[in-house]
């Protein structure tokens, strides 16, 4: 039994859907507030202790008493009991609600979804009339209308639903232009799907979650507006909305006799529906379409250590950075943490280059980003010792951080599209570091520098007004590295600065940090997944795979005589146009999870050489001489 | 140089929604069935001498677009017969000139009524705007900052709780507790107050003023306290907020320098496509509190049938957002430097 | 026309008006010159790489052959019939045929669909496959021979629960599933580790010879396409430079610019480093374009004519091409 019918699809993917959403508690809550008064409004004539109909006849009680046994909400201008009143009051509102926002919906939806898929001119229109309609204020309009016309209910959904239909639109469309554009759509289309195959089953599917959540926005919009319309008067005389009992407490003098229940009781009802719909709009939001809820200034954690004896390396006088067995966790609530990097250790020295390679979510960058302790909030460095010309930089104050950050050791990150602040001009940042650093940098000179920088990486000088959307990608790159020098730094960490560029522009940067390396005594740690790049400019080497250290030496060694299977591996996995003959091979199966690590080796489980010690016991990282590493079984064995 | 076509272009689609608005607003009350003018003529409220001034004044008797049968079916014009001669045109003319028609009920102009009642809108709607944004401003950044605190988690859920309350309920709530409390139950100001000192005047109408404008804060601070904090996060999610960190600047400097700016963009726009919703909830708070406003204008019309009124104040509503709206616009475009011209 | 020309384009050039909009006016300075006249053959089971950087053309003129996008000018001729500007209708049956994959596997799928269904869809468009039973096996067959076996494991899996080579191979199988007799790659290992790239590029290989199918394969780096490709052609702002077998440009390249693509291709032995020829600049917008030879601001050995005349294809051998001055004996 292969594929499923779409019905067990179906059903497949919406128990999928409720496993999630069940965990998300304000959601959770707001269905079920809905739900009590659905039922509510379903069984009211059950509920209601004196059946309510049209208002003047039934006169149960004084009028405006007070709460009491048998009138919990009290009596109200009429001498109707008020509790009945609300449960069948409730039935008015969610009917209104709802009806008048299927209107909305639909009618929202579709201009949406045939502005956003036409384009062109259709859309134009078609967004041109929803702005001018949104423009338009809502209520005024809704009043003008029904009191030019019948205040019936019927009336009031039309109304409300015609008028209610604007920021659904908008959704609408904009989420059928991104969609529209991804490459899915695109491939469907190089295949010969017609629009409405499109349509159906590339752009509704995905356009559904966001018009859910509208939806329920939708309903309680209308719940307010048919309340607000009752209340001033506008509202249907035959039936009792909660609204319209608010107009009738507070026309009849409930104020002055000091009758809070007839003006409480009704809106706490609306309260009630339209924080129930709110809760519940939050949750599938949530669910639907999950944000990040992490962002960068988040506290982070504090250093813990555990002391461990490893394989020492080399230490000289001429030493600038050193990394001691250095453990990074992420803490995921509930479960086990993620080790992502785990007892790695280095040194680099005035201006040496030393490249770590290794595939994605090997953790490099976590490895990176722990040495200035830039970690997101999960991360947490768990042991080791990060020595900068004598200082542990993962135990000093923030302050004193802050003062070694970019000042000392500066970094170039990746994919540099949004590493620059999009509204400032990239003059500006550059100008910001130095008057951070540099306090007694004088003003006036400080212009000229930038300009100083910005040539230093082949920038023109008036390229500093502009802002970094107006840069190239390469641009972008060099313009970060020009950041990066602005206080003479002695390290400067590139995070895959050429990933995602052209070869040639990819070669231009790293002729650039090569000759700014010889020139100022850098001291560089360059970051990637190429070994090839890694091969022209780098002295050391540190492989990385799973989190561990897999091998480390001078470059030389681990391109010509790799020890470690992994490198051994990626070196034959990587093309090599000088040797014609030789078969492309490639690694099979993919890196492990790092919250799921295997026992043992973490190569083990692609290792063409692995045997029964790997699958138990995990490699110590053995010393070769000549500041050689590797943690792997078999080199033991040759030592 | 595109920059100003582009303005030009925005304050032309504004000249337009105006249009269609009036447009909107004469059909409204001259086509369907509850119409104004038929009932007006009608009305026995109306003096003799009223009556035929309203018949000159608005060409009542002539056709309303030529292709139409005119409402008193005196003469039926054809289209061909001058455009000119027409209940539309006659309309529009009034219109431009100031002209809003005569109140049924005072027998005063509209615009007069109205003239004195805007501002007292725009004073209340303001005062309780700038509240709200400052409010909502301030608790969504520390909401976004403090993210997932016990400060954040409780932020959001008072702000969806204040969202969901009727803004015609909460000023009842208001007014019941102020009632108890010494505080002026309605108007803007207490009779025989314009005889006293300025100052004192002006304490006596920011009393009025207090639980209205109090409201108005109240309903509107959540939804800004929402905004700024979601998109907060998202400006603090971004890789830059990392560049920054990494060149040693502390928190404060980041959100002063890097985060607030970017953060704020959306909420202008949240802002401007808002004003339509605020002034729903001023006609509410003017309800209750009988605050002598727009909104309060237009509620009193509903209550007598005034429909000239009710015409005049919806026309002068919607313009003035309209126009709010477009200064929010041009504000937005000023700021972002990668809005690309259309 | 050839005989044994399997895909055949002539002149091909594709212009847009510098909003976006396309336009027909050459050397027009409001015109993206995209592609600008473009010629190659390609026969069956052949493999050409075509290789250029960012606004070069490349991607244009895969869209161009896939029927995206409509060209300005020129020809596209398959199995001898002229496709240029058939109908909608009428180019489904080449559709069938003409298969493309993306760059980007994380993209390329729908997070919606599940694998079956992805792999499904193309037989259900052409409305091929007699019943389920013989669909379900085609589906499987295709996922099988993309590596992805067995094929029971995967049906029911959503592309989040995917790697990248994984999600990669998805999209292969759903091009093979209408036993396509073209492939064209746009870069579709630029996104993928260096140690998974070969899986798919010996995937290509194998089902090259398996099912015959001829393979166009688009990159920026000529190094990943090592030596799978049997011809190459050197692309820069809308045009080919350099054209020939894959020993013919790799060993002996004549063209500036190809040269200077070789000389950084990365050598994984520190020993090997060598002179790279690195061009300074970026590639000029495909709107203004130079006068003369287009490469003439950047390349290394221009000399004064270069400035004046656009060289034309200078033939190095039976099978090599390149257009440069400096080759005009």
């Amino acid at each position: 039994m292969n594929s499923s019918e779409p019905k067990q699809q179906w059903l497949i993917r919406l128990q999928s859907f409720w496993q999630t959403f069940s965990k998300n508690r304000i959601g959770l809550v707001g269905l079920a507030m809905l739900a009590l008064l659905i039922l509510m409004a379903i069984f009211a004539p059950l509920i209601a202790p004196y059946t309510s109909s049209s208002s003047a006849e039934f006169q149960v009680g004084d009028i405006y008493n007070p709460p009491s046994a048998s009138h919990w909400f009290g009596t109200d201008d009429a001498g109707q009991d008020i509790f009945s009143n609300f449960v069948f009051g409730a039935r008015i509102s969610l009917i209104v609600g709802f009806f008048a926002a299927f209107i909305s919906i639909i009618i929202g939806g579709v201009l949406g979804l045939v502005a956003g898929f036409l384009g062109g001119r259709w859309e134009n229109l078609l967004m041109r009339f929803t702005d001018t309609m949104l423009v338009i204020p809502d209520l005024p309009l809704m009043v003008v209308i029904i009191a030019l016309t019948k205040p019936s209910l019927l009336n009031i959904i039309f109304v409300i639903g015609l008028l209610g239909w604007t920021t659904t639109a908008r959704v609408v469309r904009s989420q059928t232009l991104a969609v529209k554009s991804r490459k899915f759509v695109l491939r469907a289309r190089a295949v010969g799907a017609g629009n409405a195959h499109i349509i159906s089953r590339h752009i509704l599917p995905l356009v559904m979650p966001i018009l859910v959540v509208q939806a329920v926005l939708v309903v309680s919009l209308a719940i307010l507006n048919e309340s607000a319309l009752s209340f001033l008067g506008l509202g249907d005389p035959t039936v009792l909305s909660w609204g319209q009992m608010l107009n009738y407490a507070f026309g009849r003098g409930a104020m002055s006799i000091g009758a809070w229940w007839a003006l409480f009781f009704p809106g706490f009802g609306i309260v009630w529906v339209v924080l129930g719909l709110t809760l519940l709009g939050q949750g599938l939001e949530q669910v639907l379409n999950p944000r990040l809820d992490t962002h960068h200034l988040m506290p982070g954690r504090p250093t813990v250590r555990k002391d461990r004896v490893e394989a020492q390396t080399k230490f000289t006088k001429e030493t600038v950075l050193e990394v001691q067995n250095l453990s990074i966790n992420y803490i995921n609530e509930g479960k086990p943490p993620a080790r992502a990097v785990e007892n790695v250790s280095f040194t680099l020295n005035a201006g040496e280059l030393i490249g770590l390679v290794g595939e994605s979510g090997c953790g490099k960058t976590t490895l990176m980003l722990s040495l200035l302790r830039l970690l997101p909030s999960a991360g947490q460095i768990v042991d080791g010792r990060v020595f900068f010309n004598g200082e542990d930089l993962t135990t000093i104050s923030d302050e004193e951080l802050n003062k070694i950050r970019w000042k000392e050791i500066s970094i170039v990150f990746q994919g540099a599209m949004n590493a620059l602040n999009p509204v400032r001009t990239v003059g500006d940042q550059i100008a910001e570091a130095i008057t951070r650093h540099m306090p007694d940098f004088p003003k006036d000179k400080i212009q000229a520098r930038v300009i100083e920088l910005l040539d230093l990486v082949g920038i023109a000088a008036d390229h500093r007004e502009h802002f970094p959307h107006q840069y190239s990608g390469g641009m972008r790159q060099r313009a970060m590295i020009a950041m990066a020098l602005a206080c003479n730094p002695q390290v400067i960490i590139a995070d895959e600065p050429t990933t995602a560029l052209d070869v040639m522009i990819q070669a231009q940067i790293l002729e650039l940090l090569d000759s700014l390396r010889k020139k100022l005594g850098l001291a560089i740690i360059f970051v990637t997944h190429d070994l090839g790049v890694v091969a022209e400019i780098c002295d050391k080497v540190l492989v990385m795979y799973g989190g561990v250290t897999a091998e480390y030496a001078e470059v030389d060694t681990i391109y010509n005589e790799p020890r470690h299977p992994y490198t051994q591996e990626l070196i034959k996995a990587f093309p090599d146009l000088t040797k014609p003959k030789k078969k492309l091979t490639s690694i099979p199966g993919y890196p492990p999870r790092l919250d799921n690590l295997p026992v043992g080796c973490r190569f083990a489980p692609r290792c063409p050489a692995v045997f029964a010690r790997c699958q138990t016991e995990q490699p110590i990282l053995h010393n070769l001489g000549n500041s050689h590493i590797a943690s792997c079984h078999l080199v033991e064995a040759s030592k | 140089m595109n920059r100003t076509r582009a303005l030009l272009k925005k304050i032309a689609w504004s000249a337009f929604t105006v249009l269609f608005v009036i447009i909107l607003n004469f059909f409204l009350f001259r086509i369907l069935p509850g119409d104004p003018a038929r009932a007006g003529i009608r009305d026995p409220r109306l003096k003799k001498e009223a009556v035929e001034m309203l018949r000159v004044r608005f060409g009542l008797d002539k056709p309303v677009i030529n292709c139409f049968e005119s409402l008193n079916p005196i003469k039926v014009g054809s289209c061909a017969v001058n455009p000119l001669d027409t209940q539309f045109f006659i309309y529009t003319r009034n219109l431009f000139q100031g002209e809003l028609g005569i109140s049924y009920h005072t027998n005063r102009p509209v615009a007069d009524i109205l003239a004195e009642r805007l501002w007292n809108t725009v004073l209340l709607i303001g005062a309780g705007q700038i509240l709200s944004i400052i409010i909502g401003v301030v608790f969504g950044i520390f909401a976004a900052w403090k993210a997932r605190t016990s400060v954040d988690y409780s932020a959001v859920i008072a702000s969806l709780l204040v969202w969901s309350l009727p803004t015609f309920w909460l000023a009842i709530l208001l007014l019941f507790w102020g009632s108890n409390n010494g505080l002026p139950l309605a108007g803007k100001s207490t009779p025989g107050s314009s005889s006293l000192p300025l100052i004192q005047q002006w304490v006596d109408i920011a009393r009025h003023m207090l639980l209205p404008t109090l409201t108005y804060t109240i309903v509107y601070m959540g939804e800004y306290t929402l905004i700024m904090r979601s998109s907060l996060m998202d400006v603090l999610s971004e890789d830059y907020i990392l560049t920054a960190k990494a060149k040693g600047l502390s928190t404060f400097q980041i959100l002063k320098d890097h985060a607030l700016k970017n953060a704020m963009l959306p909420l202008v726009t949240v802002i401007a496509i808002n004003l339509g919703f605020t002034v729903a909830g001023a006609i509410q708070i003017e309800a209750v509190f009988s605050w002598p406003g727009l909104g309060g204008a237009i509620v009193e019309a509903l209550g007598r049938r005034d429909f000239p009124v009710l015409q005049g104040a919806f026309l002068l509503i919607a313009v003035t957002v309209i126009f709010a709206n477009l200064l929010a616009d041009l504000t937005y475009s000023y700021l972002d430097p990668r809005v690309k011209v259309d | 026309m050839s005989k044994d020309a399997f895909l055949e384009v002539n002149g091909l050039k594709k212009y847009f008006d510098a909003t976006g909009r396309p336009g027909l006016f050459s050397r027009d300075t409001r015109h993206v010159h995209a592609v600008d006249g473009v010629d190659f053959t390609l026969r069956h089971s052949e493999v050409l790489a075509l290789v250029g950087e960012s606004g070069c053309g490349k991607s244009t003129l895969a869209l161009l052959l896939m029927g995206l996008e409509k060209p300005t000018a020129g020809t596209i001729h398959f199995e001898g019939r002229d496709i240029t500007h058939i109908s909608e209708h009428e180019r489904k049956d080449v559709r069938r045929k003409i298969q493309m994959i993306f760059q980007d596997p994380y993209e390329s799928l729908n997070p919606t669909q599940s694998i079956e269904e992805i792999v499904n869809e193309p037989l259900m468009v052409h409305g091929l496959g007699a019943d389920k039973k013989e669909r379900d096996e085609r589906v499987k067959k295709a996922m099988e021979d993309s590596g992805l076996k067995p094929a029971d494991v995967y049906l029911n899996r959503f592309p989040h629960e995917l790697s990248g080579g994984q999600r990669q191979r998805v999209v292969i199988a759903a091009a093979l599933v209408l036993e396509p007799e073209i492939l064209l790659a746009d870069e579709p290992v630029s996104m993928l580790d260096v140690s998974i790239r070969a899986e798919i590029i010996n995937l290509l290989a194998e089902l090259r010879i398996s099912r015959q199918i001829a393979v166009i394969f688009i990159t920026h780096d000529l190094g990943s396409v090592g030596f799978f490709a049997d011809r190459v052609a050197v692309m820069y702002l809308g045009r080919i430079v350099e054209i020939g077998t894959m020993l013919d440009v790799l060993e002996k390249p004549r063209h500036p610019y190809t040269k200077a693509l070789i000389s950084v291709i990365p050598v994984p032995n520190p020993r090997l480093r060598h002179e790279r020829i690195i061009l300074q600049g970026e590639t000029p917008n495909p709107i203004d374009l130079p006068t003369g030879c287009r490469f003439h601001p950047r390349c290394p050995v221009a000399i004064a004519t270069c400035k004046a005349s656009d060289p034309p294809f200078v033939i190095l051998s039976k099978t090599h091409k390149a257009a440069c001055l400096l080759l005009v004996k």
